[in-house]
């Protein structure tokens, strides 16, 4: 087949930045890797990017494809020629580039380390002569966040580090969580403390694009929320983010509808939301505060105060309630039967 | 009309008043008959998620058993952080039997109905970027909106997760623009408008969300829109109300009119002030409505 694409390249010696367009013939099965490896093979053997294993394995050859993270090994060239398309193919956002599709990974793997991955001395030995035997429902806390293969598809796109370049991320995140789950691992609320940390679990803005990116079906925003439950069940809640996750809850059990009004002072303290009193009353002018008293009240909130109490009774705190229906959601499933009878 | 049960949810009930206003006038306009639930609560926004991950599965549960009891197919949501709260909490009970066996117990043990997984959750825009909605939309906005200049800003949560939402491309979404077009008004393109607002962090990490609810303000300012559209409540409140905070913390007053779909589409179909309520905003609505009256 006839494939066409655009490639950003970067020339960090004279710093030049060029879009250029190649052209070449490529068999059907054609991956972009296969595509990249023809243009460095036929064109320019002066274009740069990173690869291995050709697939999928060993999370090398993230690159942007029309300003979506993806792994070239993953992507078929087929539809998109046939198409008629002509791609732009560029580094990975939110990382320094080196040199053409080349990104210096060092930010990635300092936060990758900071987050400890590895298994922390501490837990319980197994039996004697015995296996440490993992039940299921405790495994399937954290299987999507151990199919991660570091390729930083996600922290490409993730807003938030965008805004903020210290954020912890999603990929070091997710990675935690692997560990946080893990019933061998003995560092459980330590770590919990430092995924509270300024950069933390509390920095993620929701946006879900590690979710919408990652190759592997790892969710890693999920792994976040993971976390967040986590903290919230071992009393680890004094972080803003915190504070306001908690009175949603307050305020869907005691009126049932969110007491937004109060949601500033009780995420941000007294002192600082004293401090936002000038923004505040700007937008009372318009409406936008709505008086607390008398409160905003769900018809048959008590329904909703009786499940909250029901909840708490069987016990499905913490990320074991979010993997609920994981199944269903996970994009790596097994079959629509259920998994095989062992 | 299609009988569809409403979920407003917290923000149009409380501080965007205008967004309920504006989209009880619209819809039938476009076909759509709004039962109001008996009882619902807030979905949790996210954060019952996080906090409380099986309080949120049953809170929504239970939102979805008062639909099924209205015998509606479809809850509609006007809100991108309802949708995906609905819709996560939806697909995980429709899929897992075992799992939403025991939630349905649990909402019949405190007297709510019980769910046996038929609601579908739709948000207003999907509603009328497509099929009858839409062809009901083109004839609803005979007044149009004579050239205007809008970006449309979709906002995270009504595009990604894909495989939860799924509606559209969530890299190359066309919903907001084609009902922009169909009311008279010339979509502006520009890359920020599927990025993150900075709502969810609005409070906890100021800094961090102002960084990001610059760049479409300002991208679709520097591309000459007039106002900018949003499906989405929480978009609107950080666009409209912390416009201001970023003319404090970087000197530059985009006073860029935002506007909720609902009443994007309402202009187009010439409803009143009294519904629309663009008194309400903080960045002033009065630039547009001119341009609208020459």
């Amino acid at each position: 087949m006839q494939v066409a694409l655009k490639i950003w390249r970067y020339d960090p010696v004279a710093g030049d930045k060029a879009l250029r367009e190649y052209e070449f013939d490529a068999p059907e099965e054609a991956t972009l890797l296969d595509c990249l490896d023809i243009v460095k093979d036929r064109i320019d053997g002066s274009l740069a990017y990173r690869k291995s294993c050709r697939m999928m394995i060993c999370g090398s050859c993230g690159m942007r494809m029309d300003g979506a993270a993806v792994l070239a090994c993953q992507t078929r060239m087929a539809p998109i020629a046939e198409a008629g398309h002509v791609p732009v193919v560029s580094s990975m956002g939110n990382l320094p580039i080196i040199k053409d599709l080349v990104v210096d990974m060092t930010p990635f793997w300092d936060k990758f380390l900071a987050v400890k991955p590895y298994l922390q001395p501490g837990y319980e030995e197994p039996p004697e002569d015995k296996e440490f035997v993992i039940p299921q429902e405790r495994m399937n806390v954290i299987h999507k966040e151990s199919l991660c293969i570091n390729c930083g598809c996600c922290v490409s796109e993730c807003n938030a580090m965008e805004s903020d370049p210290e954020f912890l991320g999603p990929q070091a995140l997710a990675k935690g969580m692997r560990f946080v789950g893990d019933p061998r691992d003995g560092a459980k609320v330590e770590r919990l403390e430092a995924y509270n940390s300024e950069h933390g679990i509390w920095e993620c803005t929701r946006c879900y694009f590690c979710n919408e990116r990652c190759p592997k079906g790892v969710d890693p925003r999920d792994a976040i929320a993971k976390l967040g439950a986590e903290s919230v069940a071992e009393g680890i809640d004094r972080d803003m983010g915190a504070k306001h996750a908690n009175w949603f809850v307050t305020s869907a059990k005691t009126t049932g509808w969110l007491r937004e009004t109060e949601l500033v002072p009780k995420t941000q303290g007294i002192v600082t939301s004293v401090k936002q009193m000038k923004f505040a009353l700007g937008l009372a002018r318009r409406g936008k505060v709505p008086p607390p008293f008398p409160p905003h009240v769900a018809e048959k909130v008590e329904e909703a105060r009786a499940l909250y109490d029901l909840v708490k009774e069987e016990g499905r705190a913490g990320a074991l309630g979010i993997v609920q229906g994981e199944r269903a959601l996970g994009r790596i499933e097994h079959d629509e039967e259920g998994p095989a009878e062992r | 009309m299609k009988r569809v049960a409403y979920y407003k949810g917290c923000l149009a009930s409380l501080s965007a008043k205008e967004l309920d206003s504006s989209t009880q006038a619209l819809a039938p306009k476009v076909g759509l008959e709004l039962v109001d639930l008996e009882s619902v609560t807030c979905c949790g926004a996210g954060d019952i998620h996080e906090a409380e991950p099986d309080y949120y599965l049953h809170l929504n549960a239970r939102i979805l058993a008062y639909a099924e009891a209205e015998k509606c197919d479809t809850l509609l949501t006007v809100c991108n952080v309802c949708t995906l709260n609905l819709r996560q909490a939806n697909w995980q009970l429709k899929k897992d039997e075992a799992l939403r066996e025991r939630v349905s117990t649990n909402l019949q043990r405190v007297g709510a109905p019980p769910y046996n997984g038929t609601v579908e959750v739709r948000h207003l825009l999907w509603e009328i970027a497509e099929g009858d909605g839409y062809e009901l939309l083109k004839a609803a906005a005979h007044k149009g909106l004579k050239g205007l200049k809008i970006a449309p800003f979709y906002g995270c949560q009504i595009l990604r997760p894909s495989k939860i939402l799924g509606f559209e491309d969530p890299d190359r979404p066309w919903s907001l623009e084609r009902i922009i077009e169909a009311c008279g008004g010339e979509a502006i393109d520009y890359p920020a408008k599927v990025k993150c607002c900075g709502f969810p962090i609005i409070q906890a990490r100021e800094e961090t969300a102002l960084g990001e609810l610059i760049q479409p303000i300002e991208q679709a300012k520097e591309a000459g829109a007039h106002a900018i559209v949003t499906p989405c409540p929480l978009c609107h409140l950080s666009l409209d109300a912390w416009q201001s905070k970023l003319k404090a913390s970087t000197g530059k007053d985009f006073q860029m009119p935002i506007l909720h779909l609902s009443q994007l589409v309402g202009v187009a179909a010439g409803l009143h002030e009294s519904e629309l309520k663009f008194k309400r905003h903080v960045v002033s609505m009065t630039p547009v409505l001119e341009k609208l009256e020459v």
